[in-house]
């Protein structure tokens, strides 16, 4: 996992936005692809595998305005230890807050292995000012966050001012330093493929460690559709500057079979190196329940119910 | 005229949807064949989904709201009662015979209509205690509920395993064997009728093939044996459902207050008097 340092770059700008009115997708092939990925059948022991490893990707989200020290230290709790009564499920990658509550969810962690993510660059609108974007995501980080989910300037893109999306991420990418950066697309907003691919190619060439599809507020979340776009812009990435950059979903995954099918995806068309929580992550809040419910299910044959698990 | 044939589906979540599996079985009434739906474990797994959800939603309406949408059902009922008569005459049933049993069916859901807002004062109790506080027994509806219906093909038996459950608030996945052509038919005055999506699901099928998957799954609350099943299978049911604690009831159909009771769970109250 290479830590992209802008001054690394060896794409100028000239470059990037050649790419980007390159930007060409054939949307009815693509959604041939994406559906005929989706009709796999993941079943017993390899089911059970995948299920751990949404588990171990998981990045377990609270941004909500209501969002208390007890909400969170209840989450980090269930981010370590998601089911007391097996403690064969692993910890999940990371949990997700607010930058005024990463320092709480740092303490919570402890010594465990699950990381502390902050949202910021005003997440989920990032409609202020830059100035106030690098304080936001500087204060994350000095509360100790371990990476930064910022959003795109959807403002700028829609208004086809790539060049200030570009910089803005740059900017935030060195404040961030050696912090693990996934940039927010929030494809609900892009509309288009040609769109979500732009956007892509944007913020991986600005220094992205991840590209993230969604906020999760809005209704419309991340897709398959989306990832796959992403995950080729990943690709043609890779393949000019032989960065990995990894992928987070989030946003309207919640069931498990849901989130297998991205695995499924992940692994045809990326290989299995992009099946680590190092490259591939799903941001979530409901989708471990489901998940949880799932891997009892296999190991007993009974359908769960929710309110044996943990609330986080 | 061009003899359009009907397509019977299962009824969940407020839709009409086939099976997951695509499997039919086929049911003959005087020479004429029904394919009806054959309900797979995956159609359990999503019923009880809406269900869980339907139950949220049934049992956050007001008493008052429910007993409107419970009469509605009886105006549907009415409207649609000769085809009613027509199809339980094809299943053999004398022609006045059939007549008794859809009035008998409308005069019982005007019945629990009229509960829906009394059964509270009704089954709940104030408990003798000789200190300084009330101690009350709370009734509530327990869930999700499965009823397997029973054998007999009447729409008031159909709907005696129905109305107690639903009037109290608890959301019903009511299974059909002998009565499946029945059920989806009325499944369409249900769904007239508002009643909120998978509130009340109505599925058919071969109880055998689902058997476990609904007596060990945690989210259903309680097991509702309208009809005999053999000893083995009864005590399957019974084991499957100890892991969950589930209640399983065997029932006749019967009316009156009493039959709300196996539906119900009690919650004790201690509340200072306050002296």
């Amino acid at each position: 996992m290479g830590n992209i340092k802008t001054s690394d770059l060896s794409m100028q700008w000239s470059n990037v936005l050649e790419m980007v009115y390159e930007s060409r997708i054939d949307s009815v092939g693509l959604n041939e692809r994406v559906n005929s990925l989706a009709t796999r059948s993941i079943k017993k022991d390899s089911k059970l595998e995948a299920l751990n490893m949404i588990v171990t990707m998981c990045d377990l989200t609270t941004l909500e305005g209501e969002d208390t020290e007890g909400k969170i230290s209840q989450m980090v709790a269930k981010a370590i230890k998601p089911n007391p009564l097996d403690t064969s499920v692993p910890s999940v990658a990371a949990v997700c807050v607010y930058p005024s509550l990463v320092a709480i969810a740092k303490e919570k962690v402890q010594n465990s292995n699950v990381k502390v993510a902050a949202v910021s660059s005003y997440f989920p609108s990032g409609q202020v000012p830059m100035e106030s974007k690098l304080l936001d995501t500087k204060y994350a980080i000095d509360s100790g966050a371990d990476e930064i989910d910022i959003v795109i300037n959807r403002k700028a893109f829609l208004e086809g001012d790539y060049r200030k999306v570009y910089d803005e991420i740059v900017a935030l990418k060195e404040v961030c330093q050696d912090v693990h950066l996934k940039t927010i697309l929030e494809v609900g907003d892009l509309k288009t493929y040609e769109n979500i691919r732009k956007a892509s190619l944007i913020s991986l060439a600005a220094g992205s460690d991840f590209i993230k599809t969604s906020t999760g507020k809005l209704s419309i979340g991340s897709s398959r559709q989306a990832c796959y776009v992403m995950l080729k812009s990943v690709l043609d990435f890779e393949s000019m500057t032989g960065v990995k950059a990894g992928i987070k979903v989030a946003g309207g995954i919640r069931d498990a079979k849901d989130a297998i099918r991205y695995l499924v995806m992940i692994n045809e068309e990326m290989g299995s190196d992009w099946l680590n929580p190092e490259l591939f992550r799903f941001g979530a809040s409901s989708l471990l329940d489901d998940v949880l419910k799932q891997i009892k299910k296999l190991k007993t044959g009974a359908y769960q119910a929710g309110y044996y698990f943990p609330r986080g | 005229m061009i003899d359009i044939k009907k397509t019977y589906k299962n009824y969940v979540d407020g839709k009409y949807v086939r099976s997951e599996s695509g499997k039919t079985y086929t049911k003959e009434l005087k020479n004429e064949f029904y394919e009806l739906p054959l309900t797979s474990r995956k159609d359990i797994r999503d019923t009880v989904t809406s269900s869980k959800s339907g139950f949220n939603k049934w049992n956050g309406l007001t008493p008052y709201t429910r007993m409107q949408i419970l009469y509605r059902l009886s105006e549907m009922i009415e409207g649609n009662k000769e085809s009613y008569i027509e199809l339980l005459i094809s299943h053999g049933m004398s022609k006045q015979k059939a007549n008794k049993d859809i009035e008998l069916a409308i005069e019982n859901i005007i019945w629990f209509a009229g509960l829906a807002d009394k059964w509270e004062q009704l089954a709940g109790n104030l408990n003798p205690v000789s200190e300084e506080y009330f101690n009350i027994s709370h009734q509530n509806p327990i869930g999700v509920v499965f009823s397997l219906s029973n054998s007999r093909v009447s729409l008031n038996e159909l709907l005696l395993s129905l109305l107690p459950p639903v009037t109290i608030g608890c959301s019903v996945i009511s299974y059909s064997e002998e009565s499946s052509v029945l059920a989806l038919k009325f499944a369409e005055d249900i769904n007239n009728s508002d009643f909120p999506a998978g509130s009340l699901n109505i599925l058919t099928g071969k109880f055998e093939n689902i058997l476990d998957d609904v007596s060990k799954h945690v989210e259903i609350n309680l097991v509702a044996l309208h009809k005999e099943i053999e000893k083995d299978g009864l005590k399957r049911i019974q084991e499957n459902a100890s892991s969950s604690v589930k209640r399983v009831v065997s029932l006749p159909s019967i009316s009156g207050l009493s039959s709300i009771l196996p539906y119900l769970e009690t919650k004790t109250v201690w509340h200072p008097k306050g002296t």
